[in-house]
């Protein structure tokens, strides 16, 4: 863990990775059951940051393809913030065949068509979904979400507006690597991003979860 | 009953259901655009009453709410509707279906577990119609109805493209009216106005529902005509030209002949992008007007009149 590493002690981080790695576990092995795609999810990696530091550590991670299609999501609960997606664009193609849609037609090259965006959006929507719910049942805490927005090599955009952080803030992102089983080369990031704001609530509910079990 | 009143009065339709899909709530807004009463649906399926709701992506995004407890959005961008309802009466004009957002989301019983789920309907007909609006008034030229200059550029990119990927022919008829200057100044701009009106609707009438028509400048038009070949577009070029100079437009009982100049040009894997093609077409236009006008010229680097 990163530079404020004083706002967590170090049973705190490691109670952290360790929801994480059950809810992340439960999430990949429950999307198999409901959307039937195998979802394979790395062992998140938690890192906190204060102010640009964020900043530019999102905009280096993004940087993983060529061109992206970015999926956010914001959600909320006591534990709040937005959740970003980044598929390497084209994936649309691979992920409308895995659930079993008709093939695209001839937009592809322009950058996503209607169903394109539409197949983004609801995969990005259940594995966001799948991921912050099973991390909120575990340390109890319900979440409502604001509609999934499909940005394309617009990262930018999330950063200058301000969606990401400002200079004095916080962060807290919790990373992940996604690939479906079916379909290798869709390999793409899942960062939950939070802040100042969650954090006493997270450090209470972390203790509340090891206090559980005695 | 705060909760009750809350459910019938607030301007967005509520579903409730339980995991089998079995309507537990449906508030009185459903009731009003729906036209079944809570009573004639709780306790049966709603696929019962909305078939086409029964699909394998309607159920797995609720399967996902029962289980992970997320929310799932039917946007009205992706979906237009999910509820097939009329919209409410004064837009029943415009629009033949209600445009709705819908979301779909948990509902956690005491336990903590999710035992049902609801459905939100929010009527956004009238944006959208507001929205439909002011794209097309931002596409096309005020006076003509035709496009504007911005769109046919937007267009020509797509055109291009297309015709480039698939190596489907694609042309270009510029066309400008003779001596337009003199006209207006003899007639003056009223009379103008009606000319220009009158030539973009000869020119309207004049394409297939697949080719576009642009003012291009003040008395400058553009048409693109997708899988069309330079025979073919020379041919259209031709019959609008006819069908221009047999206009018969009167100003005062006078007789005012008009007559247009046409420069078509086809695209060629040599040309790097739509400008070359927009710049072969005015060359060729630039011809036809140099050659003595009322005529159409087809680009070559050596241009021919192909009818005087």
């Amino acid at each position: 863990m990163s530079e404020p590493g004083y706002l967590f002690t170090e049973e705190e981080a490691d109670i952290l990775q360790e929801v994480m790695n059950i809810a992340f576990g439960k999430a990949s092995a429950e999307l198999a059951e409901v959307i039937d795609i195998t979802v394979i999810l790395s062992v998140p990696e938690i890192r906190l940051f204060r102010g640009e530091k964020l900043h530019c550590y999102l905009i280096d991670q993004m940087r993983f393809a060529e061109r992206l299609s970015l999926v956010e999501q914001g959600f909320i609960g006591r534990f709040r913030g937005s959740a970003l997606l980044g598929f390497p664009q084209g994936a649309e193609e691979c992920i409308l065949r895995l659930m079993g849609e008709e093939e695209l037609g001839e937009d592809v090259a322009e950058g996503p068509s209607s169903l394109g965006c539409e197949a983004l959006l609801e995969v990005g929507n259940i594995l966001i979904g799948a991921c912050i719910g099973k991390l909120s049942e575990l340390l109890k805490d319900y979440v409502t979400y604001t509609p999934p927005r499909l940005l394309v090599e617009d990262y930018h955009a999330l950063v200058d507006g301000g969606l990401l952080a400002r200079a004095d803030d916080v962060g807290i992102t919790m990373k992940t690597m996604f690939s479906f089983e079916e379909a290798e080369s869709v390999t793409g990031y899942l960062f939950l991003l939070t802040d100042e704001s969650s954090l006493s609530w997270l450090k209470q509910a972390l203790n509340d979860y090891l206090d559980s079990f005695g | 009953m705060i909760e009750q009143q809350i459910l019938d009065t607030i301007n967005v339709g509520i579903i409730v259901l339980d995991a089998d899909f079995i309507v537990r709530q449906w508030n009185r807004w459903m009731a009003q655009y729906s036209g079944i009463e809570p009573e004639a649906i709780r306790g049966q399926s709603l696929f019962d009453h909305y078939p086409h709701l029964d699909n394998v992506k309607f159920r797995r995004n609720c399967k996902a709410v029962l289980r992970f407890g997320n929310f799932c959005f039917f946007s009205q961008k992706l979906h237009g509707h999910l509820f097939s309802f009329r919209p409410s009466s004064t837009l029943r004009g415009e629009m033949e279906f209600m445009q709705q957002n819908c979301t779909v989301g948990p509902l956690y019983s005491d336990d903590r577990e999710i035992r049902h789920l609801f459905i939100s309907v929010e009527d956004v007909t009238e944006a959208v119609l507001y929205q439909n609006r002011l794209v097309e008034m931002n596409r096309r030229d005020a006076l003509t109805g035709l496009f504007n200059r911005r769109y046919l550029n937007q267009r020509l990119v797509e055109e291009f493209e297309r015709a480039r990927r698939y190596r489907r022919p694609l042309s270009l008829i510029m066309t400008d009216i003779d001596h337009f200057k003199r006209i207006n100044d003899t007639y003056g701009h009223q009379f103008g106005d009606q000319v220009i009106r009158a030539v973009a609707a000869t020119l309207t009438a004049g394409l297939r529902k697949v080719d576009g028509a642009a003012r291009y400048g003040g008395e400058e038009f553009c048409c693109y005509l997708p899988e069309t070949d330079g025979d073919g577009a020379v041919g259209v070029a031709e019959r609008l030209r006819q069908r221009v100079a047999q206009l018969g437009l009167v100003h005062e009982s006078v007789a005012v002949p008009v007559t247009m100049s046409f420069g078509v040009a086809v695209a060629q894997a040599a040309m790097g992008d739509h400008e070359s093609l927009l710049k072969a077409a005015d060359d060729a236009l630039y011809q036809a007007k140099h050659n003595g006008r009322n005529q159409v010229c087809r680009f070559s680097p050596n241009p021919q009149t192909v009818d005087g």
